[in-house]
């Protein structure tokens, strides 16, 4: 019964942090039809940053810490646009029939400069960004820390708070209405280019609060970018590419079945059931759980 | 007719410079050190990873992640054979290179039949599950240590410069000659226009398949030569994704759908991480945005420099 | 294939072969006047973006500076090469080759990751090249020199391997778990990785002898992100104190059993927690954690140790890791055996480094004969090297075993179990 409830307890949260890292990854893809495979680099430049701003080295409050972070992540987003996504959208020299994979790998490639750059300035060493708080608190009798339910919390907050932005405002429609057709939207009188400014802060956004979330509970590292990246792409492609709703499904089904192997079987395997499943599901079902296309 | 073509072959100054740097390399051991010849032997089997994995991104218009999924397989059940069993090691490396084609087969058969990112997906995933198999029977594996494999190629450096250079040559020019075949205009056909390609009534997935083996096939005979030739073989060698970023490097900066483009990028990078080494970790990050420059700028690399004579349709 | 196709391929081949050509003379250029008899040249080889790694290289450059300083060995200066193996093996055997064929270096030390150096060992057979491995701590090492002795006799491993390490723990926990606190029962919980394969051994058969009944065994892999289901196990079971075999892994399982607030010590060999820099890593988490180490502010181990220790903190800003203080007395062994052998033969330096009894910073160091079970591994003893067992306390190291050097009681964290020796 203990081990029921801290699997719940533990996939709850785990779920939490995977959607909320993958609802941005989704997002651009639907959006710009762009899989930015420099993702794991924008959650852990995030990571980093607020490490460095409010654990190691300036030592100011958390919350400047978790700002800056996030600031960072942003800003690593729209690095990747403008300096990577963009050009290769917009080179002639690049044939249209290939320019998905060109993105592909130059969003690798990016990924590789980020790993290599913090590498470079934090070491490769793990850090980990101190807790919002501190503490634990006793879920029906399972003790757990404070920090690791309020990370949960914060992220289904956060996507709440994207579900008010999408559905209920003018921008927010704007957005699901380009990630379902860009062309009908731009006849329709909207500046594509602003929807695409929009959704790549927003990427940034999400990225960036997921990162610093991570790190405070399990820490972030420069190895950690192409993990995080796998694992994104992992979620969002057993989702369907371009939903959010299927991609949190989806992190729920990796996060639970990570959490049971790890407790039943061994934490040696946790990945293993979900590419086992992403393999299965792609074979008999190629647009996903909840894909469109 | 044939002799006239033959005579005007003859008079391009094209195939004298060929001859003659071919004839350099050749001869190269007789004046450089063994050292440069150390870092030309890794080069020009990592040449090879990059050109079968060129026939397969350039030609085929699939973006393999998993390249070393393939290497990994040739590398880890030759050297493993080559260490639990008394099978020679000429032996050990073709069922290396076989073991590699029946996993590609296995990969393949139904990821074929997905496109762009879920196809790059899928062979992304096979790396990570190779690593974790390998991992997860670390007692017969050497897990992430690896293991260090009795028999080697040789220790001489010009014997082992003159294997991998026949080893880069010939498979260079297998892999070319396929990607000129017929085999090789449909799979660009497949590529760019897929559905196209079908309607003409081609087999696009009985072509892409048999791309597919012979990538597997060189990639898996290359990987067991590489840990033959280093003593070793070890995850962070022959399986790890940095070594797959590494080979998408060296094909890009060449210049795709070339084949050739994927050896001589191979070489660079080789080469210039021994010129980086005074900047120590900066290297591998100048590398990389080196190459997402030369992605971003050039994409046709640094064979799209030199403009072909034929005209491309 | 048509003409045109052919011309294609030719010139394709011939710009890479001129490419090849540029290299190899631009390649071999340098090496031309590197013929200066000299400095006695000696290469150190570490990952340089790794705390570990970055250690291995400061505690060379300490050594070197500091023999040229005293006026070289035998009246010539020691000139130090440096190599970056990325934490790869085949990057570590491009930059040992280079070392030998290129820079002409006399003996290579370094590398803490057991994978690379055993990368390296045929390398050193083959090129003759003394390699003294100053980290890593896989018995495979010396296990490779006693099987095939003529061929592997070059490599030396400077450092307890993981038995070793393993007989370390078991000896504090006797003394200072069992002895001082009245704990029972142990969870012994291991990185998958080679080098903790002897040491669960080892664990497993002395941890009972020490008078630590081990509950459960976990062994798990080096990528693990959250720990929170091993913890619960361990806590399940109502261990007294978990028994740590990490290398690879370090900030992330220390984060977490802080955080989530196990009730069981953490002690064992926590490598990373040998860094001064950890405490930061961590945020303070690392609190109340106990490991095994080479030396530690304030452990006078030997005379040598304090001042090291000193002077590496001034220099470089950080306390250094356990392998700065085997690669500074690695440099300091080969000087011994150049002097001792007058030769920077490599099979003479083979036998200078096996006549080594050297007082160094972490112990009296003397290798195992050929026909010990550990040929050239690090002899392990009271007397000999035994290193240094530490806590965290307060944001520091403080050295708690072995008696001569330890400066304070062990604490233990306010969320760990206070009153065993009560309560039982």
């Amino acid at each position: 019964m203990t081990l029921l409830l801290q699997v719940l307890v533990d996939g709850f949260v785990i779920g939490a942090l995977y959607g909320l890292g993958a609802a941005g990854f989704t997002i651009i893809f639907g959006v710009s039809g762009v899989l930015n495979l420099a993702h794991g680099g924008v959650m852990v430049v995030a990571a980093m940053v607020a490490w460095m701003v409010a654990g190691g080295i300036l030592h100011a409050s958390l919350l400047t810490g978790v700002v800056c972070g996030v600031a960072a992540g942003m800003v690593t987003a729209y690095a990747t646009y403008y300096l990577v996504v963009r050009p290769a959208q917009r080179s002639r020299r690049i044939p249209d029939e290939e320019r998905e994979i060109f993105i592909l790998t130059a969003t690798l490639l990016l990924g590789i400069v980020i790993q290599e750059g913090i590498a470079y300035l934090f070491t490769s060493n793990p850090v980990t960004v101190p807790p919002l708080v501190s503490g634990v608190v006793h879920v029906f009798g399972v003790r757990t820390p404070t920090n690791e339910l309020l990370i949960g919390v914060i992220s289904w907050v956060v996507l709440g708070l994207l579900w008010l932005f999408v559905n209920r405002t003018r921008q927010g429609k704007a957005v699901l209405a380009a990630s379902i057709n860009p062309h009908g939207l731009a006849m329709l009188g909207f500046e594509l280019p602003q929807i695409h400014r929009l959704v790549w802060g927003l990427y940034g956004l999400l990225g960036g609060v997921a990162g610093v979330l991570l790190a405070t509970f399990e820490g972030a590292s420069s190895g950690l970018v192409g993990g995080l990246t796998a694992s994104a792409f992992i979620i969002v492609v057993l989702g369907g590419l371009g939903s959010v709703p299927g991609s949190l499904v989806a992190a729920y089904v990796i996060g639970f079945m990570e959490t049971v192997t790890a407790y039943l079987i061994s934490p040696a395997i946790r990945t293993l059931p979900g590419m086992v499943l992403l393999l299965l599901i792609l074979y008999v079902r190629p647009q996903g759980l909840l894909g469109r296309r | 007719m044939k002799r006239e073509r033959l005579m005007q072959w003859l008079r391009s100054p094209r195939l004298w410079v060929a001859a003659l740097a071919l004839v350099a390399m050749v001869l190269l051991p007789l004046w450089v050190s063994e050292y440069v010849l150390g870092v030309l032997t890794i080069a020009y089997y990592f040449g090879v990873f990059a050109m079968s994995w060129d026939l397969l991104f350039g030609y085929a218009g699939e973006v393999n992640f998993g390249p070393t999924f393939l290497i990994g397989i040739g590398a880890y059940v030759s050297g493993m054979l080559n260490i639990y069993t008394s099978v020679p090691m000429v032996l050990c490396i073709a069922a290396g290179a076989v073991a590699a084609v029946i996993a590609g087969v296995l990969l393949a058969l139904p990821a074929l039949r997905l496109r762009g990112a879920y196809f790059g997906l899928v062979t992304l995933v096979s790396v990570l599950i190779l690593q974790t198999v390998i991992v997860l029977f670390a007692s017969y594996t050497g897990g992430e240590i690896g293991f260090s494999v009795p028999s080697i190629l040789s220790i001489d450096s010009g014997v082992n410069y003159y294997y991998a250079l026949a080893f880069m040559v010939v498979s260079g020019m297998v892999l070319l000659a396929v990607a000129r075949s017929p085999m090789g205009l449909i799979l660009q056909a497949t590529g760019q226009d897929p559905l196209g390609a079908q309607a003409l009534g081609f087999n696009v997935t009985k072509h892409k398949l048999a791309a597919f083996c012979l990538s597997a096939l060189f990639s898996g005979l290359a990987g067991a030569l590489t840990i033959f030739y280093l003593g070793s073989v070890s995850v962070n060698t022959v399986v790890d994704l940095a070594v797959t970023v590494q080979i998408i490097i060296a094909a890009v900066l060449g210049g795709r759908r070339t084949i050739v483009g994927g050896a001589l990028g191979a070489i660079f990078l080789i080469v210039a991480a021994e010129y980086l080494r005074p900047i120590g970790e900066l290297s591998n990050l100048v590398v990389a945005a080196f190459a997402l420059i030369v992605l971003l700028f050039i994409p046709d690399g640094f064979l799209g420099l030199f403009p072909r004579r034929e005209a491309r349709s | 294939m048509n003409t045109s196709a052919r011309k294609t391929i030719w010139t394709l081949g011939s710009f890479l072969a001129a490419m090849v050509l540029v290299a190899g003379v631009a390649l071999v250029a340098p090496a031309a006047h590197a013929k200066t008899k000299a400095p006695i040249r000696i290469g150190v080889i570490a990952p340089f973006s790794a705390i570990d790694g970055a250690s291995i290289i400061n505690g060379a450059e300490m050594a070197v500076d500091e023999i040229n300083k005293a006026g070289g060995i035998e009246g010539r200066p020691v000139k130090l090469f440096k190599y970056d193996n990325h934490a790869s093996a085949t990057d570590a055997v491009r930059a040992f080759q280079r070392a030998v064929k290129q820079d002409h270096v006399v003996a290579m030390a370094g590398t803490f990751i057991s994978e690379v150096a055993l990368a390296i060992e045929p390398w050193s057979a083959r090129l003759h090249t003394p390699f003294i491995v100053t980290g890593a701590a896989s018995t495979k090492i010396t296990g490779e020199v006693h099987n095939h002795y003529a061929r592997d006799k070059y490599v030396f491993h400077n450092w307890l391997n993981s038995d070793f390490q393993g007989r370390v723990v078991c000896d504090f926990a006797k003394d200072e778990l069992v002895g001082k606190l009245g704990y029972k029962t142990a969870v012994v919980m291991s990185e998958d990785a080679a080098w903790t394969q002897p040491l669960d051994v080892s664990y497993l058969k002395c941890l009972p002898k020490a008078g630590l009944k081990v509950l459960d065994h976990i062994r798990f892999s080096p990528d693990t992100n959250d720990f929170t289901p091993l913890f619960n196990k361990v806590e399940s079971e109502h261990a007294d104190v978990i028994i740590a075999g990490w290398a690879h892994v370090g900030v992330k399982p220390t984060v977490q059993w802080h955080q989530q607030q196990v009730p069981a010590l953490l002690a064992g060999i926590n490598a990373q927690a040998g860094a001064s820099s950890f405490w930061k890593s961590t945020n303070g988490d690392t609190e109340g954690v106990i490991t095994g180490t080479a030396g530690v502010s304030g452990a006078a181990v030997t005379p040598k140790s304090e001042p090291f220790t000193k002077a590496y903190t001034k220099r470089y800003h950080t306390t250094p890791a356990y392998n700065a203080y085997s690669t500074y007395d690695s440099i300091y062994m080969l000087k011994a055996a150049i002097e001792r052998e007058h030769s920077t033969n490599a099979d003479k330096l083979v036998t200078g480094l096996e006549k080594t009894d050297y007082l160094g910073t972490v112990g009296r160091v003397k290798f195992y004969g050929r026909n010990d079970l550990y040929t050239h591994g690090m002899e392990y003893g009271k007397d000999l090297v035994q290193t240094v067992v530490f806590q965290w306390q307060h944001g520091k190291q403080v050295p708690v075993w072995p008696h001569r050097v330890s400066l304070a009681k062990l604490e233990v964290p306010s969320f760990v179990k206070q009153h065993v020796a009560m309560n039982r």
